[in-house]
Formats: structure tokens, C-alpha cells, sequence
């Protein structure tokens, strides 16, 4: 009889060699028994094995016969083995969660913080920089740059468009384009769109058509033909609701009718923010080489490099530089592929953001392999038990594999529905500092970037918790556990390098947020010399055929707005400028110092007044009104503002800035001098100086305040539509809310956006709020985690040294001394893990230093301060068990091990 | 005369092995000596086909199969019944008895 109990499943086939050897093996031994029985017949051996052998038949045949049926059915039963074991597996698993809930929770918590922010940051890399810009071949558009003397990047003039377009042979089509705001009026209600205005081949450049009308056709490309425009899906939703009957439709930008003749497709965003585009030719063509309006987007021809694109462009502006000589200041030229030009300095940018992110994914999985390392330690006799009855190394990492892959799956979601919420905050802020943002979402690309970074920390975990779990001597592991329930000496040394990389890394981001925090409070303390709070802007656009009367009906109008302002409960001051505040004015240029105001200058004296540098000043120029300084807050430090009598017609008067005031004037006699600043508006009428106001500094607040002329609205009026009504009020919500109700009582037809200088401000310092939300909510995660790392640690150690604590707590350690014990321990590792995160540090901080504003990359302040709250955070964190192990009574420690 | 077991209809080798099985776990050599001996010579069993049957018959689930050590010492595989095969055997028993009978009252008939 065989022997029973011992089950089928033990002893599967595992090969169809297998399954041939078995059968072998069978019939030798019938064949064998066969011929013994014929022997005690009298037969001889050889007699008895060809009988036996005939009796039996076809071996080959049966052979054949039991592979063919036997493969399959062992097949079914290996993969419903394996079904099974994994289901097994899944549910220990699950039980082993259940059994520890805190554990499964606070390990996949940590890894969806990790997974999300990678993530998040991920997508952003993915729509900005790995996503081709959505055109056809994206890398056959080029922007072109004109060279100047110093190297220095310069739009294109019309004739050296031109010039390039007929001696060029390597694009296929090159078009200009620019973008102004223009005024949109519809359905009753005026917008404020941003246009471009563009050359003939702009959409056969970019091989867009429109979804709904037409592009342009050679008529509408002529000069002086009535104007057509071609307008964005976002804008045909928002102002026509998605009406084709859009399509004929005359809007008014001021008093120009302009007809709709066709709706792009959704997502052509180019130039960036554009809802509308126009012919330029109407206009006209500027025949001046040094009217550098004129940004040019060019598609290189099939097959050919931008490379060659680059030395092509390059060559034919140097021959017309050779040519023209002089009156160009086109030197050289270059072709930039469309999506450098667009992603630019913002790739290196996302990179370290995307690194910053990776390193908070690495501590959150150092975290977790702490955690299980703690729990394999815990695990460890069961384990070895498991080895004992059989249990493979593979099958143990198989069960390791499965509880790891359940707590990634789950933080594989959470980290999903974290980088969602990350990504709609990101589409909230739109920060300006990240092209292609509204490109932005949470697509497949991305997901199966999260579920492969899940999977591949699971599988790290997985080795991490299957090394340390195997690896201990099974029999040091059961009489170990039997003891203390807890790992030996070289578990804490792993879990404690852990840590000590965990806080390094955190000090690492810790030290990024500091610099990036001090940097920013420093830019933030800066005087600008004006308001900054309190401080609504109305931008207007005064849009309307350019004949006689344009500037007497706009002043009028602008005498009546400020008017309304000033009777709006509330407001204190209410000045105008021809450009918005935190702006280097509407223009700037060299102007001409003269003698007397009493005698004109005439234009051919002028190149001869210029040569003499003695003679020449640099300034920026704004058009504004008496009011402007009062209401922005800018002091008159000397002589006076505009006042009502400069009237158009009397002697033109400026205000200077000190700056310029000490920079042409160091003597400090400024007032009463004349100049001349034709070179803005071809308005030579000299100007004499009246007054001296405070410096502002505008465009960026860390640069130093530029010197500036201001002219007064009612003299010099120039020809802008663009105006600024600066209104100063203590409550800037209901003072928009007034004016909004108030002004289109004046005009309805004017289109008109509010804004405030906090936001005007606020936008210049993007970049670096971002970047400081960023770092800064990562290095908070990362501290966190760190704690925690540092907390189960210290416990685990205290766990671990029980016995030894209690002894000597039995042989009169004080409390102190343990909790001293203790804690000694917590400071050794947070100081080994300050110093290295120190350095690295040193070398990593090097990369934002392009953010910083007056703090050093080393600013010692940000790596001490970091260092302190790092350590004291880990001695918190090592306190808690410190404490429990001064509690311990020696007696429950002994006997309950 | 006996008659080669290609003569046997394929169920009826299949009711044979089950049959013999139903007294116990055997190794193949003792299947078909036991069916031999049974069948008074009568039944000679071709032994490739047998262990066809028999792989068969574990293949369906009627049987299974254990290495073991036989009488003298040699490992041997010993085939058992499974419940499924036990049931087997009932039904296909009463089948082939009602068939037996068929088949000999038309033969005396004649």
C-alpha cells in the first residue's frame, strides 16, 4: 500500500520532460515485474524480456498519448496553484492590515504623499516640455531673431523681414506677428481681447485652418482693406456661445467695424494668450530698418535642420547689413526652435522642481521600508516559521510582494487623487512662470506614470522587506523572538542609515524653502516709493479713429471718468498714466538738454546737439496727470506737480525723479532746466523741469529705480489709447464694485479692467512664490515624514534595548540618565543626518541661485536655522520613547520577555 | 481462443480498471494481473493500452495516482478510485450489464 496523506498538489509534474520520465519509470517497473513472472514460468531472462516487452505494446505511442493529454491538465492545475497561493497571500495580506490598521494607513498614506507630488510635477513636465506643441511637425517651427552689435536679441524691422523672406532657402514660410489688446465690442457688452496682428503666411507657418469660416484671403491682405478677423474657440464660446452663425458677424473694436470671418480650432494659443487675429497689411508697411516691431515665426523646409535654418537666416542678414550699411542695426540673425524659444529657462526650472518632488517620493519610501523593516522585525519568527515548513525564499518574497503591492496599489490612488487636487491648484494659480499651462491635464500618459512609480516602489519595498526578512539566521530568529520580539543589532544600523538619508535629503529641501523664503520676505520689504496697498487701476482703451478731434474727445472723456472716481465714496486721490504702475512708463529714449525754453529746436540742428554726450540724458517717459503722484503715494521732494494752469498751450513743464535729478543735475539745480524728448513722439517743444518726486522702482522690485521723465497728460498727450486711472482707496473691493457700476455711465463702449497694485506687484514675484510653495510644501512633507522616521526608530530602539534598559534602571539609573540614554541616540543620528544634508546642500542650492534676491546660495542664517529645527524636531521625536523608556519597570521587562 | 483487448469496446476497459480499483489502490501490473486472473484468461489486455486508461481515467478525475514503494521494494505508482470514479463505475456498470444482456438475447435468438 502507498503511503497516505501526502497530497497530489506536493508533488505536481512541472515539465512534459517530467511527465515522460514518470511514465518511463512505470513501465520499466511493469515490464519488470512482467518478466519476473515469467521466469518462475520457466522462461528463460532473455525469452522473458521480449515477451514482456511484446505483451506490453507501444511504448512510444503511449508515451505520446499521455504528454498530449498530461501538459494541458498540468498547466490548469500549476495556474490554479498559483491563483491560489496569491489569493492566499492577498489575503494574509489583508488580514495583516486589518491586524495593524495604523500601519497600512500611515505606510500608504506616505507613499500617496510621495506618488502624488511626483505626480503632479510630472504632469507639468509632461504638458510643458515632453508634449510636442500641438501643430503639425512642431519641429519645423523656428522663431527668428535678429542679431544687434552686442549680440543682443532684436525684433524685426518690415524691410529686414522682407530682405529675409525673398533671399531665404530654408523656410517654407515665415510670417510676423505682434500682440497688442485691443477692444472688442459685441452683443452690447465691450471686452478687452488680446490681438495679433500678423502677416500673410502666419497660419500657413503654424498649418492651422479654421473649425468654422475662412483665413484670410488676398483681399483682405490689401492696404486700407476693411478689416477681418479670425477669433479663438475660447472666444467664439465666451462671447457667441459656440454660435455658427458667428461667421459675417461685424463686432467694433472702438469705432472701427471689424467682420468675423472665421473660429480656429481649440488649443491654437499662439502667440501666447491670443483670442484674435488680424491682417497687418491694412496698416501699411514701416519702411524704416530700425522699427523693430515685428516678432517673425518661420517653418523650416522638409528635411532640413534648424541648424541650417540658423546659418541660412544668419547669412542673409549679414549681407544686409553688408548692404545697408549703417541704417540697419540687424547685424546677424538666428532660428530658434519654437518650443526652446517657448519652454526656455522654465525646463531647468521644472527639472529641479520634478527632482525636489523625487526626493520627497525617496523619504517617503525610506519611511515606509522603515515602517516594514519594524514590522519584518516584529514578523521575523513568523517567517522563520514559515521557512521551517517549506516555505521558499521565493514564496516569501511572492507574500511580501503582494502586502507591499496592496499598500502601493492604495497609495497609487491616494497619490492619483493628490496629484488631481495638486494639478486644479496649479490651473487656479496659472503661474505666468509655466508656458502651455492651460495645456495642462491629468491624461493617461500621466496615470500610467503613477501606477509605474508605484509599481516600481512596491517592488523596491517588496526586496527591501524580503532581504531583511530572510536574511536573519532562522534559528538566532526564533530564540531571538522568543525574548525580545524584536530584530538584532543590524536592523537598527539599517533603519538608522534610513533616517540619517531621510534627514539629510529633508535638509536638503528644508534649506531650498529657507533661501527661498528669505529671499522672498526681502523682496517683499522692499519700498517700491509708491502705494502698494489701497491702490485700484482701471485699465481703459480709448479706441477710436485717430482723426482731429481724437485727443480732445479722449481728454474729455478721461476729465469725466476721473470725476466719477473722485465722487466714489472713499477715494483719496485719482491720477492717470499713459502706462500701468510697476511699469518702466510707455517708452523710454535719450533726450536733449538745452538752454532756454524760449527757442524750438529745429530737426536739423538736432544730429549735431546729439553728438555732443555733454548735452544728452537717458530716461524713461510717462505721460501722467497732476494727480498721478498723490494718488500713488509718490513724494514731491522739491519744486512742484502739474498743476491745472499747464494747460495744452502753455509753457510745457516735467517732473523728474531723483535719480535723474542726481544723475544729470549731481549740483542739485534740476529745477528750471529745459529739455527736449522728441525722440518719443517727434514733439520737439522744449520742457522745463518743475519738480523732483521720489524714486519707484517698477518691472521688478530688485532692480534699482530707473531715471524718469514725467510729462504732463494735458501738454503732451500723445497718441496712446492705453489709459491708467489710478484710484487710492482704503477698501479696494467696493471702490472696483463702484467704478465698475460708475464709469460705463460715462461710456459704455470703452472697455475697461480693474485690477489692483498688490496683484501688479504680486505677479512680478511669481516665479519666486511659486517656486517657494513648492520647495516649501515639500520640505514640510519631508520633515514630517522625517519625524516619523526618527520616532519609530527611537522606538524601535527602545523596544529593542528593553532588557538592557531595565537592567539598568534595576541597578539605579535615574530617569534623566535614560531619557539622557535615549536621546543621545535620536541627537546622533539627526546630527549625522544634518551635516550631510549640510553639504549636500552646499552643492545643491547652487541651482536656485538665479531666484535668490540679496541671500547667498551658503546664506548661513537658512542652513543654521534649518540645522536647529531639524535637530530639535528629531529630539522631540526621540523623546517620546525616551520617556516610555524611563517608565519602564525593570521587573515587567525581565519576566514579561 | 483469447481475445485481444482491441476487441473490447473502450468503456469496457475504462468499467475494468474501475472496477478492479474498487478494491483498493493497486500499481499497474497488478491491474492487469487481477483482470487477467478474473477473466480466466479470457480478457488479455494489451499493457500500452491499459496505462492509456489508466491516465485517462486520472486525467478525467476518476482516479489518482501516488508513487509508493511495492511489495519487493520498487517504487511503484499506485492508482486509487476518486469519489467522482466511484460513481462512475456505478452508472457505467449498470450500463454495460444492460448492454450485456441486449446483446445475448439477441445472439440467442437467432
Amino acid at each position: 500500500m502507498p503511503p497516505s496523506g501526502v497530497r497530489r498538489a506536493f508533488r505536481l509534474p512541472v515539465s512534459s520532460g517530467q511527465i515522460a520520465r514518470d511514465l518511463e519509470d512505470e513501465v520499466a517497473f511493469h515490464v519488470a515485474m512482467r518478466v519476473q513472472a515469467l521466469e518462475r514460468t520457466g522462461l528463460s531472462h532473455e525469452d522473458a524480456i521480449a515477451e514482456a516487452q511484446r505483451k506490453f505494446g507501444d511504448v512510444q505511442d503511449l508515451r505520446d498519448y499521455c504528454v498530449a493529454i498530461e501538459v494541458p491538465h498540468m498547466q490548469r492545475a500549476l495556474f490554479r496553484e498559483r491563483m491560489h497561493s496569491a489569493w492566499q497571500d492577498l489575503r494574509f495580506a489583508l488580514r495583516q492590515c486589518r491586524r495593524s490598521p495604523s500601519f497600512a494607513f500611515i505606510a500608504s498614506l506616505t507613499l500617496a504623499l510621495g506618488v502624488g507630488a511626483t505626480t503632479a510635477i510630472f504632469s507639468v513636465v509632461d504638458g510643458v516640455i515632453l508634449k510636442p506643441l500641438p501643430f503639425n511637425h512642431p519641429e519645423q517651427l523656428v522663431q527668428l531673431w535678429g542679431i544687434d552689435a552686442n549680440g543682443r536679441h532684436l525684433h524685426f524691422a518690415d524691410p529686414t523681414f522682407d530682405h529675409l523672406l525673398a533671399e531665404n532657402h530654408t523656410l517654407s514660410a515665415a510670417a510676423e506677428y505682434n500682440t497688442s489688446d485691443m477692444s472688442f465690442s459685441a452683443n452690447g457688452t465691450a471686452s478687452r481681447v488680446t490681438a495679433a496682428g500678423v502677416s500673410k503666411e502666419f497660419f500657413r507657418v503654424l498649418d492651422v485652418r479654421p473649425e468654422l469660416g475662412r483665413a484670410f484671403a488676398p483681399e483682405d491682405q490689401e492696404k486700407g482693406a476693411p478689416l477681418v478677423v479670425v477669433i479663438s474657440h475660447a472666444l467664439w464660446i465666451r462671447l457667441f456661445g459656440g454660435s455658427p452663425s458667428v461667421i459675417g458677424t461685424t463686432v467694433k473694436s472702438g469705432q472701427t467695424p471689424i467682420t468675423i470671418i472665421g473660429v480656429l480650432p481649440a488649443g491654437v494659443e499662439f502667440p501666447s494668450g491670443a483670442d484674435a487675429w488680424y491682417p497687418r497689411e491694412p496698416f501699411g508697411e514701416n519702411t524704416s530698418y530700425t522699427a523693430h516691431n515685428w516678432n517673425v515665426i518661420a517653418r523650416v523646409r522638409d528635411g532640413l535642420t534648424t541648424q541650417a535654418a540658423t546659418r541660412d537666416v544668419s547669412m542673409v542678414l549679414r549681407r544686409l547689413h553688408a548692404a545697408v550699411g549703417e541704417a540697419t542695426w540687424t547685424f546677424d540673425g538666428t532660428a530658434i526652435p519654437l518650443r526652446d524659444q517657448i519652454i526656455g529657462s522654465v525646463k531647468v526650472l521644472l527639472l529641479l522642481i520634478l527632482g525636489a518632488s523625487g526626493v520627497l517620493l525617496l523619504i517617503a519610501c525610506a519611511n515606509v521600508a522603515n515602517l516594514l523593516i519594524a514590522r519584518m522585525a516584529v514578523r521575523e519568527s513568523e517567517i522563520a516559521v514559515r521557512v521551517a515548513i517549506g516555505a521558499g525564499r521565493a514564496r516569501i518574497a511572492q507574500q511580501l510582494l503582494i502586502e507591499t503591492s496592496l499598500l502601493a496599489a492604495v497609495g497609487c490612488l491616494g497619490g492619483i487623487a493628490i496629484a488631481w487636487a495638486g494639478m486644479r491648484t496649479l490651473l487656479v494659480l496659472r503661474p505666468a512662470l509655466i508656458p502651455r499651462v492651460g495645456e495642462l491635464s491629468l491624461d493617461w500618459r500621466v496615470l500610467a506614470f503613477a501606477v509605474a512609480l508605484s509599481a516600481a516602489t512596491a517592488v523596491a519595498l517588496a526586496l527591501v522587506a524580503a532581504w531583511r526578512g530572510t536574511a536573519g539566521d532562522l534559528r538566532a530568529a526564533l530564540s531571538q523572538s522568543q525574548r525580545t520580539q524584536g530584530g538584532g543589532g543590524a536592523s537598527y544600523r539599517v533603519r538608522g542609515s534610513l533616517v540619517v538619508v531621510q534627514l539629510a535629503m529633508t535638509v536638503v529641501l528644508l534649506i531650498g524653502a529657507g533661501l527661498l523664503a528669505r529671499s522672498f520676505v526681502g523682496l517683499m520689504r522692499i519700498d517700491p516709493g509708491f502705494r502698494t496697498h489701497g491702490m485700484v487701476v482701471a485699465a481703459t482703451i480709448f479706441d477710436e479713429p485717430r482723426d482731429s478731434d481724437y485727443v480732445g474727445r479722449r481728454a474729455v472723456y478721461y476729465q469725466q471718468l476721473a470725476e466719477r472716481a473722485l465722487a466714489i465714496p472713499g477715494v483719496t486721490g485719482v491720477g492717470m498714466s499713459d502706462a500701468p504702475p510697476f511699469s518702466n512708463g510707455s517708452s523710454n529714449g535719450t533726450f536733449l538738454m538745452l538752454d532756454n525754453a524760449g527757442i524750438k529746436p529745429v530737426p536739423s540742428e538736432l544730429e549735431a546737439l546729439f553728438n555732443d554726450k555733454s548735452r544728452t540724458g537717458y530716461a524713461t517717459y510717462r505721460t501722467a496727470t497732476g494727480g498721478y503722484f498723490k494718488a500713488m503715494g509718490i513724494p514731491l521732494l522739491a519744486g512742484r506737480v502739474f498743476e491745472a494752469t499747464d494747460r495744452a498751450g502753455a509753457p510745457e513743464v516735467a517732473v523728474i525723479n531723483a535719480a535723474l535729478a542726481h544723475k544729470q543735475w549731481p549740483n542739485g539745480d534740476a529745477i528750471g532746466k529745459v529739455i527736449e524728448f522728441g525722440n518719443i513722439d517727434g514733439d520737439l517743444t522744449p520742457i522745463t523741469i518743475v519738480g523732483i518726486v521720489g524714486d519707484t522702482r517698477e518691472e521688478d522690485l530688485a532692480a534699482d529705480p530707473l531715471p524718469a521723465v514725467y510729462v504732463d497728460f494735458d501738454q503732451r498727450p500723445g497718441n496712446s489709447d492705453q489709459m491708467y486711472v489710478i484710484m487710492a482707496a482704503a477698501r479696494e473691493g467696493s471702490t472696483i464694485a463702484a467704478a465698475r457700476a460708475a464709469f460705463p455711465q460715462v461710456r459704455a463702449d470703452v472697455p475697461i479692467r480693474f485690477l489692483t497694485v498688490e496683484d501688479i506687484i504680486g505677479r512680478s514675484v511669481d516665479s519666486q512664490r511659486f517656486m517657494l510653495l513648492l520647495v516649501g510644501v515639500f520640505g514640510a512633507v519631508a520633515l514630517l515624514l522625517a519625524t516619523l522616521g526618527v520616532y519609530s526608530v527611537i522606538s524601535y530602539l527602545v523596544a529593542q534595548r528593553g532588557r538592557e534598559i531595565s537592567i539598568r534602571v534595576a541597578l539605579g539609573a535615574s530617569a534623566p540618565q535614560i531619557v539622557g540614554l535615549v536621546l543621545r541616540q535620536g541627537a546622533v543620528l539627526s546630527i549625522v543626518g544634518a551635516v550631510i544634508g549640510g553639504v549636500a546642500a552646499l552643492a545643491a542650492t547652487r541651482v536656485l541661485k538665479k531666484l535668490l534676491y540679496q541671500v547667498s546660495t551658503t546664506d548661513p542664517v537658512a542652513f543654521v536655522s534649518v540645522v536647529v529645527v531639524l535637530c530639535g524636531v528629531a529630539l522631540v521625536a526621540s523623546y517620546l520613547p525616551a520617556r516610555r523608556a524611563a517608565r519602564f519597570e525593570p521587573m515587567d521587562v525581565l519576566r514579561g520577555g | 481462443m483469447p481475445r485481444d483487448a482491441s476487441d473490447l469496446l473502450h468503456g469496457t476497459l475504462d468499467v475494468l480498471v474501475l472496477k478492479t480499483l474498487s478494491w483498493g489502490a493497486m500499481h499497474g501490473y497488478a491491474i492487469a494481473e487481477w483482470i487477467e486472473r478474473r477473466g480466466d484468461g479470457e480478457l488479455v489486455i494489451v499493457d500500452a493500452a491499459l496505462y492509456k486508461a489508466l491516465h485517462r481515467l486520472e486525467e478525467s478525475g476518476s482516479v489518482t495516482s501516488e508513487w509508493g514503494l511495492s511489495d519487493n521494494n520498487r517504487r511503484a505508482k499506485y492508482y486509487s478510485l476518486t469519489t467522482r470514479g466511484r460513481a462512475r463505475l456505478r452508472s457505467e456498470s449498470e450500463t454495460w450489464k444492460r448492454y450485456a444482456i441486449a446483446v445475448g438475447r439477441i445472439i440467442e435468438s437467432s
